[in-house]
């Protein structure tokens, strides 16, 4: 699985590289974040909703399913 | 992903557009705009094209920087009087993005020369203060399958229309034929307010950007009016004249192009 460390990138560029990486995996994969508490653990799994992506988030890291 | 890190941070609040995504930008970097005319259309419009991030802008323009310029073409700043535009404007475009290859081009484009200048384009922004010059725009465009924005301001109104040539009607579909020069009101000797001009260029450079893009639906077989004293916008259907002398006879070939 793709994972990515985001801690210390501060919104909206956590939510930039992620979508960029969701770019270059297939629908159905998923990808796994780092995040900072905070802002960016609120608005980068609300984004990739928005994305219309599946999301779920344990801890501090957001699993996001492309869709 | 070949965006560099100082592309990222740039382009971020693009970038995070739901529209949007790196694939667009690289797209965009790998681009190439004319912006014919360094004025009140040409200033917003290549402004927000270097903005962007296009990968080369060329830019048009045989005039220079007059103190009567300045309300209404903000490339160019009063410390810039006498300057010419063309170079003018390459200058503050790269200082506002430096990752775009800006070339000026100095000189006036008329039908002589309008198919050297526009070739290699992938779109044209015709910010043109003439019916000669958006003739041959046109034309050209059309010749070279090239899309093109048209925009034109007069007073305290506006209109755009973005054409595919081969697909979709062209100025000279719209308009068939140039008006009498005794009917025409240059710029020159009629008023326009600079920001209704910002208004109009600003739409072309969406327009440009959504054709490269594929972002949205084009502004194509539509031509929008907007007057800037109601704040009333028109969409007036255009369509293809098969008998068009600039676009009847565009090659396959160029429009695939």
């Amino acid at each position: 699985m793709r994972e990515m460390d985001l801690t210390g990138v501060p919104c909206p560029m956590n939510w930039v590289r992620a979508r960029l990486a969701l770019e270059e995996i297939e629908d159905g994969e998923p990808l796994e974040l780092v995040l900072d508490p905070g802002e960016p653990m609120r608005s980068v799994p609300l984004s990739a909703r928005e994305d219309g992506h599946d999301v779920t988030v344990t801890g501090n890291r957001v699993t996001i399913v492309k869709r | 992903m070949t965006l560099t890190d100082s592309e990222l941070e740039r382009y971020s609040r693009q970038l995070v557009l739901p529209e949007w995504s790196g694939e667009a930008q690289e797209r965009l970097r790998g681009s190439s705009a004319i912006v014919v005319g360094a004025g009140a259309l040409g200033s917003p419009a290549a402004t927000y094209l270097a903005a962007a991030g296009l990968g080369r802008i060329g830019v048009v323009d045989s005039d220079d920087v007059e103190l009567s310029n300045l309300h209404r073409q903000p490339l160019h700043y009063t410390p810039d009087i006498g300057l010419r535009k063309a170079e003018n404007a390459a200058v503050k475009l790269r200082a506002l993005n430096p990752e775009v290859e800006v070339d000026p081009y100095p000189a006036r484009l008329g039908s002589d020369n309008a198919e050297t200048i526009v070739t290699g384009a992938d779109v044209v922004v015709d910010c043109a203060d003439s019916f000669e010059t958006r003739y041959a725009v046109n034309d050209a465009c059309c010749a070279l399958g090239v899309p093109l924005v048209e925009g034109a301001v007069l007073g305290l109104g506006g209109q755009v229309m973005a054409i595919v040539p081969g697909q979709t009607a062209c100025y000279r579909c719209a308009f068939p034929a140039p008006p009498s020069p005794e009917s025409v009101p240059s710029c020159r000797e009629a008023g326009v307010l600079g920001a209704v001009a910002g208004i109009v260029g600003s739409i072309q450079a969406l327009e440009a950007l959504k054709l490269l893009t594929g972002l949205g639906t084009p502004l194509v077989d539509r031509l929008l009016h907007i007057d800037g004293a109601t704040m009333e916008h028109t969409l007036i259907a255009t369509e293809r004249r098969e008998d068009c002398a600039s676009c009847s006879r565009v090659a396959a070939s160029a429009q695939s192009g």
